[in-house]
């Protein structure tokens, strides 16, 4: 028989083809990289029980972003950049030292014999109050307290005042833009007061723990009390 | 005349083009592997504010995404509006509906973090409300997205 002798594929149009396949991926695809900062919203309460004891104006700090981006902390204009050294001190200015501020929350020691009456007043309150969230959420954070000072040697720790909070206020007019950047702030002292926070107590690194690992979701909860996250947003009226 | 040209017209020989698809295949290759897939059009025109705290979301399929800024379309008005999925939201109580629809397989549509992409110059009030909405039913995950740096 005759060798016959294979024609060669004809590979012009495979570049056609590849350039299509190439087009349709620049079109539908995006090089973008989503980041965001995550945060819990409040639980929506329908508050019944006894009335919340009145909080102490020094723990309160209180930030208003108004219509005209202008931002006012406590009542007094401020600039952006000088937020950071004010949230710094809200949470540590009296850290060491009680009252070197007197207009910033002072520190309590958490201890023990205090976590348990705590715990028993508020098993009180869930069991008359069985519709009211907020002491069910309360009851299971002074569990973890508990928790947190038997793991110290001294069996007990300090920690912000329980009713320290940040209360961020906005305007119909602020930009999200000015919101963003306080939110930024709030969150850079967070971190960074939590990175310190790890590496006192020989927790691994802070931004490497996840909260869907078992393994971390101690360390994320300790460090939650230690260096607690509690911002009140206000509700803008109509 | 020359001593180098040797005798009539010569032809020159077509480029060799075989290594093209080769390189055509190398540069798909690099986009689909460096980029995503667009979620949906954006019907809103959105610059994200900057915040160098901004991290990175991991899992984006496990994310619901709400976008929030001025229309890009002059008939949809001047004023910002709430984008949920493909369609503009008339106003914010319909974020609550489309919120709990959203659910997963084995995931209550309660625990899926929800990312606000919003415009800077938006004002607050259309943010709240969508918060606000968002609180009514529970769903409190929630993710201010930023881009990291400038």
């Amino acid at each position: 028989m005759a060798k016959r002798e294979v024609g060669e594929i004809n590979a012009g149009s495979m570049a056609d083809i590849a350039f299509l396949l190439l087009i349709f991926f620049l079109v539908t695809t995006t090089m973008e990289v989503d980041a965001g900062i995550g945060r819990q919203l409040p639980l929506k309460i329908d508050y019944v029980g006894p009335p919340p004891p009145p909080i102490n104006k020094r723990n309160v700090l209180e930030i208003l972003a108004n219509s005209k981006d202008e931002l006012l902390v406590e009542g007094k204009p401020t600039q952006v950049d000088e937020l950071y050294d004010i949230v710094m001190d809200f949470y540590t200015v009296n850290k060491n030292r009680p009252d070197v501020d007197k207009n910033m929350p002072n520190y309590q020691q958490v201890t023990i014999p205090k976590c348990e009456t705590e715990i028993a007043a508020l098993q009180k309150l869930v069991e008359q109050y069985p519709d009211n969230k907020q002491y069910a959420s309360e009851l299971e954070k002074w569990k973890e307290k508990l928790k947190l000072c038997q793991s110290f040697p001294t069996n007990s720790y300090s920690e912000i005042h329980k009713s320290a909070v940040i209360q961020l206020k906005n305007q119909a007019g602020t930009t999200y833009g000015l919101y963003m950047e306080v939110q930024n702030i709030l969150k850079q002292v967070v971190n960074e007061l939590r990175v310190e926070a790890c590496e006192q107590m020989d927790y691994p690194d802070y931004f490497e723990l996840r909260e869907d690992r078992e393994e971390d979701q101690l360390y994320i909860s300790n460090l939650r009390i230690l260096v607690p996250e509690r911002i009140i947003e206000s509700k803008i009226d109509r | 005349m020359s001593k180098f040209k040797k005798g009539g017209k010569k032809s020159i020989p077509g480029v060799n083009t075989s290594a093209l698809p080769d390189i055509i295949f190398m540069l798909l290759f690099f986009f689909m592997v460096a980029t995503t897939m667009k979620e949906v059009d954006l019907k809103v025109d959105i610059t994200k504010p900057v915040a160098d705290q901004a991290l990175p979301i991991e899992n984006k399929d496990q994310v619901d995404f709400i976008y929030i800024g001025y229309p890009i379309d002059a008939e949809e008005g001047t004023e910002p509006r709430i984008q949920l999925d493909d369609r503009l939201a008339t106003d914010a109580t319909q974020v609550g509906d489309w919120k709990e629809s959203k659910g997963r397989e084995g995931v209550s549509p309660l625990d899926i973090v929800t990312s606000l992409k919003v415009d800077k110059e938006v004002g607050m009030r259309i943010v709240s409300d969508v918060k606000e909405e968002l609180r009514d039913i529970d769903a409190l995950k929630i993710n201010y997205s930023a881009d990291q740096t400038k």
